[in-house]
């Protein structure tokens, strides 16, 4: 068994669900212009949704799609709708709603400690039919959770994709989000874009948390844990790039899984970093960003 | 003006004055009892953050402890002084925790501190504590300097990190002698903070000595979102004995990981923390299994009182209690003992007493009474010479998974000698 074969399949099948996590990081960004910090805690709230939901029912974690799906969906739309929704109305104006980063930050802080506050600390592990069960190719391990994360990560890619591409939502979200002023004159309501972009989000949030729940822990904070990452691949792929995203997150994990048999894997976040760094220095727009004004 | 009404507002005057001074005195002295009759203990824990689990199991048993021993009568010594906790959440942060024995010393004016359970947060806030001349208990924190200082107000309960190494390594003497298991490679995989460094230096000073050759010397950071490469090296390398120093989501993850890794090796030992945990054999179930864990502390233990305050303790917070919780459960009777000898709120009294402590098992307090060792008693650094360690197999014992205590001999549960190598 050649290791490195093992390490790059294990990167890749990483780097698919970092990809996934991010992607939601990078559409809500694409729409709204609007970093959202909250993207860790939307992640926490994905993943505790689908622990209940298989924890309660006992259900396989994908069959759990089905309800977390429309469920996160709908907190993301309620929470762009009630929260976020009177900042940029008070910013009518403004390109750049920076107030609106501030909001998301409260909303991090608040989600967070309200985790904290129902289900404690502790961290939470679910047992469910996929979990530690592997499939193997030759010699080398397929943990069939992340296998399955894999096959989900471009599933949920391509829809997203079809989406905006055909759907006459998906051609408002992209009108509004190339620019919302003149979207709102050809009588696209872009608060409504707004409120579904971010249910696209979160959305795709609980999808991650039916990924990582076969082989994840979950706790109050573990958001923390994905957040830097997420902002790392979102921007070396390119701000509001899909495709960008899941480059972004494949590169992160096999730089993760290959360095690290060479170095400390303490090491290897410093090569991420450089890898980051090199790639904004070439493309400064990302890999698969493209040149705008915002 | 009439000379009389002159007169008549001076008076008022100075009246109104003796009225004031009266009234300030009297508050003042009134807030002054107020002081005297409780004891502040400033606590610093990590309560947020990636040990947070860990924390607050130490804030619960110090609530506990707190409890009883002020319904009690408090410190009677000090006519009855209660004893009140101040809580600060360290984040597991340094910085944080540095700011915090800051806040807790100058603004809530504590008399004690205790703390912090990760030992990147003990060494610089013991530091602050010294300066001030605040005695500062450390229930929990393994690393050896924090003791090796030369300081006067740091006291630690525990057994500090080299103790724990040594345990490890005595461990293995013993089962290689038993089973004639030969045991020539080993793996160190830790945490990459203080903690795991600390432990890491004392693991290959021992394994030279015991002639093990280091195979693998990993350190990874405890809030990796993915330890599969860790886990991929310790496959390949293909160690006799891994041992490893782990916080519990990392704990929880490389146990899993290495299961479906399919990951084996004769002896996989953890350092407590992570592994220690009533979380980690909850969410890792049949992985665990036949692991080994060192520990200050385990519920199958020979005391008495275990089984009523562990029932207590179960019946308020959910879980067992565990080497964190009755270290941090022991300290407040080491402090209540010493505040009881001080008959003083002074620090330098209260440091004094501390200096002076020799409680021991059979001295009818509960906090001391559960204790794995048999006393408490520090040497001239601060750190209890009589902690010691025990070594636990995770076993599945009538459908659950229990620690049972496997080493040293005496002190192991009948019925259950160590399953060695692990199958």
């Amino acid at each position: 068994m050649d290791i490195i074969i093992q390490a790059l399949i294990n990167g890749l099948l990483t780097g698919s669900y970092y990809g996934l996590a991010a992607l939601g990081l990078t559409i809500i960004f694409g729409v709204i212009k609007v970093i959202n910090f909250a993207h860790g805690s939307l992640l926490m709230v994905g993943m505790f949704a689908a622990y209940w939901m298989v924890r309660l029912t006992g259900w396989h974690p994908y069959a759990a799609l089905i309800v977390v799906v429309p469920l996160l969906f709908l907190f993301g739309y309620a929470l762009q709708g009630i929260l976020i929704k009177p900042i940029l109305e008070g910013q009518r104006d403004v390109r750049e709603p920076t107030e609106v980063i501030i909001v998301t930050t409260g909303v991090w802080y608040i989600l967070d400690n309200l985790a904290l506050m129902i289900f404690g600390a502790e961290y939470r592990v679910v047992q469910t039919s996929i979990t530690g069960q592997i499939f193997m190719l030759g010699d080398y391990i397929f943990p069939k959770a992340q296998l399955y994360g894999l096959i989900t990560t471009a599933v949920t890619a391509g829809l997203v994709l079809w989406f905006l591409k055909y759907t006459k939502t998906g051609m408002s979200i992209r009108a509004a989000s190339l620019d919302r002023d003149a979207a709102s004159l050809m009588g696209i309501n872009q608060y409504r874009v707004y409120n579904i972009a971010f249910g696209i989000g979160a959305m795709i949030a609980g999808i991650v948390g039916c990924v990582l729940i076969p082989f994840y822990y979950v706790f109050p904070t573990v958001g923390v844990i994905f957040d830097v990452k997420c902002f790392i691949i979102v921007v070396l792929g390119g701000l509001g790039s899909i495709p960008g995203a899941l480059a972004g997150g494949v590169i992160v994990g096999l730089i993760e899984s290959t360095f690290s048999q060479y170095m400390t894997s303490t090491w290897t976040e410093l090569i991420v970093y450089v890898v980051f760094l090199a790639v904004l220095f070439i493309r400064p727009a990302g890999l698969f960003g493209e040149k705008r004004d915002w | 003006m009439k000379k009389g009404e002159y007169y008549y507002r001076g008076c008022v005057g100075v009246l109104a004055a003796i009225v004031m001074c009266a009234l300030v005195v009297g508050f003042e002295s009134s807030s002054y009892a107020a002081d005297e009759n409780v004891v502040k203990i400033g606590n610093i824990l990590p309560l947020s953050g990636p040990s947070a689990s860990v924390g607050i199991q130490g804030q619960n048993a110090r609530k506990l402890a707190t409890e009883y021993i002020n319904k009690a009568g408090g410190i009677k010594s000090l006519g009855g002084a209660k004893i009140v906790n101040i809580w600060t959440d360290s984040k597991g942060d340094p910085n944080v925790g540095v700011t915090a024995a800051e806040q807790l010393i100058n603004t809530d004016k504590v008399h004690l501190i205790s703390g912090a359970w990760n030992s990147a947060v003990t060494y610089p806030s013991t530091q602050v504590a010294e300066r001030y001349g605040v005695p500062y208990i450390v229930p929990v924190s393994v690393r050896d300097t924090i003791t090796e200082r030369g300081f006067k107000y740091t006291f630690r309960i525990a057994a500090k990190d080299s103790w724990w190494a040594r345990d490890q390594f005595l461990f293995l003497e013993e089962q290689k002698k038993l089973t004639g298991t030969k045991l020539q490679t080993i793996a160190f995989v830790y945490e990459n903070g203080d903690w795991g460094t600390g432990m890491r230096d004392q693991w290959s000073v021992l394994a030279k000595e015991f002639g093990y050759k280091v195979v693998l010397d990993e350190p990874y950071p405890s809030t990796a979102s993915d330890l599969t490469p860790v886990v991929m090296k310790i496959k390949t390398r293909k160690p006799d004995v891994i041992l490893l120093t782990s916080n519990a989501a990392d704990a929880i993850l490389l146990t899993n990981t290495m299961a479906t890794m399919k990951v084996k090796a004769k002896a996989v030992i953890g350092t407590g923390g992570g592994h220690a945990d009533p979380m980690f054999r909850k969410n890792t179930g049949k992985n665990c299994e036949y692991m080994f864990d060192v520990v200050e502390w385990e519920t199958d233990l020979n005391r008495p009182e275990i089984p009523d305050l562990n029932a207590e303790f179960k019946k308020r917070y959910g879980y067992d209690l565990a080497g964190e919780s009755v270290d941090a459960f022991a300290s407040v009777y080491v402090i209540a003992d010493a505040l009881e000898r001080a008959a003083s709120t002074d620090p330098k009294k209260i440091r004094d007493a501390l200096a002076a402590t020799r409680l021991c098992v059979g001295d009818s307090r509960l906090g001391i009474d559960i204790l794995s060792y048999d006393c408490v008693e520090f040497e001239e650094s601060g750190q209890n010479k009589h902690a010691g360690i025990i070594l636990v197999q995770f076993r599945e014992v009538d459908g659950a998974m229990e620690r049972v205590t496997v080493y040293p001999g005496k002190a192991a549960r009948k019925g259950f000698p160590a399953v060695f190598p692990m199958p």
